[in-house]
């Protein structure tokens, strides 16, 4: 797909125009956008009978933030697991459609899943350290793919601390129980967990939800270095989170997807009702 | 006629007053039996107990010192052998069955196996260690031990990797991990006060077990470690004892009744304070 | 209500599914553990099948006779179970008598009655005793309590054995030893075990209904009567017979105390044997096959009861653990 398409589509909501019916340019900046890195196509999933996601398609850009808000139960959550494919170790969830990373379809049972989950990263709505050392919680990751000598590995566990602002706070204890963290720190301590495989996408579930603000504006802040280096896909159900921290924005309801566009527009002229009864807290 | 209210009243505090009473008298009957353990068997302690084997019937002075020794190997033993295969059979019931009928099926089995006399599990291991070696052995002894040990420890581990929350499960697949390291490093590891507890409450039930060893481990009067012949513990020691005639031997009974109480119940408020430190840090 | 699309997703606790393992090793620890797991539940049919296997003679040699038969003597090679099975169930019935009522005072007080700080040491305490080994219990009874239980036996003979008809059970000369004296040392054995099992269940009934009660102006005992009891009946009912399951199959704190006759007294203050006390006694004695293959038929026998009493239990006391699930 050439970057003239993807603009259009990136501009107009992808379930009001499906791919390939071209559309008219909904207005506002024109920046240069950037190559998509997540293509979902037709995506429906089903937890046992339950029809979660309809006719999912959307385009989530290289190295940008993109947010998915929507009121609880609107498959945000659920779209986001289908990604790295964790639905799958639960029986009766169904995901079918395309999702394609890079031109690859993940859903694609022969494909891989070791590499897909090493190439895409996620952090959960609470934090979830390992019962071992900080060390240990990001070595334990780089081992799974990688075999390096002491020196490597402690200058790679450095590094990952350091992308995600907790060095200074641990590196006199890096021994010490990653249990034994506040909960800011092991939230943070996840992601440079998900960062230290090297992966290109990183995903976060509502990683800010069980946070105090002052640890919540640490992982925004966060977000935004990430984003150099990473395609990062959050969902939130917290509005002005997606306002001050990312770029795109998709709203859900009911699984399907409303409006998507980016994150200015969405919160100023969102074209669609339901988004903008949403945004301004009429419901959900 | 009695008002309605002063009736219900008087009901109440009758019934009221019969559970204080039933528990004063439950209680009495546990402290008096745990204080004659108590006075009995401070009252026959002695250093030799632990230096010197068990007396031929009617001699003086001797000691426990082989039925101590003999019932550390026997629990050694069901240790080893009921340890790893409760362990690995309450993670497959945690891990791969929580929802499925089998998984309810071996769980209500297991739970019918915990509470099945420890006598039959004696008999069975009497059919198919001892009857088919020919000869009662410490070997068989343990084996009995560790079927009673199982399912206490399937159990537990069962319950315990329940509590693990999935979403360190969840984090450890996004990793990539695949599910026998993540079960090994990581839900092993968050459950492991649980499970510790889970074979230390077994231990505790199994070294005062009887009845399993009567023809299984038997005794021995003598020093032995050989697992291939019978061997003396001390809840055998402490039943012949107990019903001979002999003053002494007696008094070796209460001896060992007290060391065996008290090594029992340590167990049981250490585990339980285990398990309290454990459940509090996750 | 946040939580409620996470929950679909994750199901809390383990995941299930069968295909999602991409990784070699994985369906290998799979079945391994499986294996280990479907061998441990095996082993009750294993033990049906070996005890079958071993009483298997004297099953042949007695048929059906063999249970109901009161003759046991190993001299003339005649064996029947019936003395046994009768002395297990009668001593077993003493025991839940003293048991039940007591087992039901002390989980009421700790659950309703006691005071907070006095609630966790008596739970604690009960659950302690529960530890303490039968063999403990039974050479307390053999030791200390018989030959102060035929001080009083005496009178029990006197008035109680002065009811025409029911005195039949309670005359006897004062030995101490018996199958009452069994019965009582198999009860207070007991005890901590049911009323612990009995705690735990009334502690599952949800506070609001407790509540909703006492707001009616109901007193104590109302709320146990007409609130607790029907909410918990089938598993109380459950956990008794869990304690009866125990007493069935309990050796130790029986045998030394029972009194070891083989044969069958119409008075309880008389000697008696149960399943488990015989086979105790006699099985290192055992020199014949076929003494040594009724023996192990007792076990069957034994075996049979108390699996049933258990699965019976064990069955009533799944079905609170799945309504308490299912109840807001």
């Amino acid at each position: 797909m050439t970057q003239d398409s993807f603009q259009e589509r990136i501009w107009n909501p992808p379930a009001a125009v499906p791919p390939g019916t071209g559309g008219t340019v909904a207005g506002g900046r024109v920046t240069v956008a950037p190559a998509a890195k997540i293509r979902v196509r037709d995506l429906n999933f089903h937890y046992g009978r339950f029809h979660a996601l309809k006719d999912i398609s959307i385009d989530i850009p290289e190295k940008r933030v993109t947010a998915f808000i929507g009121p609880s139960g609107c498959g945000k959550s659920t779209l986001l697991r289908t990604f790295n494919r964790m639905f799958e170790i639960y029986p009766e969830q169904r995901a079918d459609g395309e999702i394609l990373v890079d031109g690859e379809n993940i859903l694609d049972s022969r494909q891989d899943i070791a590499r897909i989950r090493a190439r895409i990263g996620m952090v959960f709505q609470k934090p979830t350290p390992f019962p071992m050392s900080i060390y240990d919680n990001i070595a334990f990751g780089i081992r799974l793919y990688e075999r390096l000598p002491k020196p490597e590995m402690d200058a790679r566990v450095e590094q990952c601390l350091r992308q995600a602002a907790l060095w200074d706070e641990v590196k006199g204890k890096l021994h010490q129980s990653g249990t034994s963290l506040s909960g800011g720190q092991q939230q943070r301590l996840c992601i440079a967990r998900a960062v230290a495989i090297k992966p290109e996408i990183i995903l976060l579930d509502e990683p800010c939800s069980a946070l105090d603000p002052i640890s919540t504006a640490r992982v925004e802040e966060l977000l935004k270095e990430l984003v150099r280096d990473y395609t990062v896909v959050i969902v939130t159900h917290n509005m002005q989170q997606a306002a001050r921290a990312s770029d795109y924005t998709a709203f859900m309801y009911m699984g399907e997807l409303v409006e998507f566009g980016d994150t200015a527009t969405i919160f100023t002229r969102p074209s669609k009702q339901q988004t903008e009864d949403y945004i301004t807290g009429r419901f959900g | 006629m009695i008002p309605l209210r002063s009736r219900r009243r008087a009901i109440n505090a009758f019934n009221l007053t019969m559970a204080v009473l039933t528990t004063v008298f439950g209680v009495f009957w546990l402290v008096w039996i745990l204080w004659t353990t108590l006075s009995h068997g401070i009252g026959a302690l002695h250093l030799s107990l632990f230096t010197q084997d068990t007396p031929p019937p009617g001699g003086e002075g001797g000691g426990l010192r082989n039925a101590f020794v003999g019932s550390l190997i026997l629990l050694a033993l069901a240790v080893a052998i009921g340890t790893p295969i409760g362990v690995l059979a309450g993670t497959w019931l945690a891990e791969f069955a929580a929802r499925r009928r089998l998984g309810s099926v071996i769980r209500f089995l297991n739970d019918i196996l915990l509470s099945a006399p420890s006598i039959v599990i004696g008999l069975f291991t009497y059919a198919i260690v001892v009857d088919p070696g020919g000869h009662f052995s410490a070997f068989a002894g343990g084996v009995a031990l560790a079927l009673i040990l199982i399912p206490v420890v399937v159990r537990t581990t069962d319950e315990m990797l329940r509590l693990v929350p999935g979403a360190l499960r969840e984090a450890a697949i996004a990793l990539g991990t695949p599910y026998w390291k993540l079960v090994m490093r990581i839900t092993w590891k968050a459950a492991a006060s649980g499970i510790l507890t889970g074979v230390l409450l077994g231990i505790a039930r199994i070294s005062g077990e009887t009845a399993p060893l009567l023809f299984t481990a038997l005794n021995n009067q003598f020093w032995s470690t050989d697992l291939a012949r019978p061997i003396a513990n001390l809840p055998v020691v402490i039943f012949q004892f107990a019903m001979s005639p002999y003053d002494n031997w007696q008094k070796m009974a209460w001896a060992g009744a007290f060391e065996a109480m008290a090594f029992i119940l340590l167990l049981s408020v250490f585990s339980r304070l285990l398990l309290r430190r454990g459940i509090h840090r996750s | 209500m946040k939580a409620s699309e996470a929950a679909i997703a994750m199901q809390n606790g383990a995941p299930s599914a069968g295909q999602a393992w991409r990784f070699p090793a994985d369906p290998l620890f799979r079945k391994l553990t499986g294996g280990i797991a479907l061998l441990v539940a095996a082993t009750l049919l294993a033990i049906l099948i070996a005890l079958i296997g071993e009483g298997w003679h004297a099953l042949r040699v007695f048929g059906w006779r063999f249970l109901v038969t009161g003759t046991w003597n190993p001299v003339s090679g005649q064996f029947g179970a019936l003395v046994f099975i009768v002395g297990t169930l009668i001593s077993s019935i003493i025991a839940m008598l003293i048991a039940i009522p007591v087992s039901f005072g002390i989980a009421l007080f700790i659950s309703e009655l006691a005071p907070r700080w006095l609630r966790g040491p008596v739970s604690t305490a009960v659950e302690l005793l529960a530890a303490v080994p039968s063999i403990i219990y039974g050479m307390w009874g053999l030791l200390v309590f018989a030959p102060r239980f035929a001080q009083i036996e005496p009178w029990i003979d006197d008035h109680l054995g002065a009811i025409p008809g029911l005195g039949v059970l309670f005359r006897g000369p004062p030995m101490g030893i018996g199958m009452l004296t069994a019965g009582i040392v198999l009860g207070i054995m007991v005890i901590p075990f049911i009323a612990a099992i009995m705690r735990d269940v009334f502690l599952v009934t949800p506070a609001a209904l407790k509540e909703s009660a006492y707001a009616l102006g109901s007193t104590t005992w109302e709320v146990v009567r007409h609130v607790i009891l029907p909410y918990t009946r089938t598993a109380v009912t459950g956990g008794i017979f869990l304690g009866l399951g125990r007493a069935l199959g309990e050796t130790m704190a029986v045998t030394f105390i029972i009194g070891n006759s083989n044969n069958l007294a119409a008075s309880l203050l008389m000697p008696g044997s149960s399943i488990a006390s015989v086979i105790a006694n006699e099985f290192t004695e055992a020199t014949s096959d076929l003494y040594k293959s009724s023996l192990l038929a007792l076990g069957l026998i034994l075996f049979l009861i108390t699996f049933v009493v258990l699965v019976f239990a064990k069955l009533l006391l799944l079905r609170l653990e799945r309504g308490a699930g299912s109840r807001p």
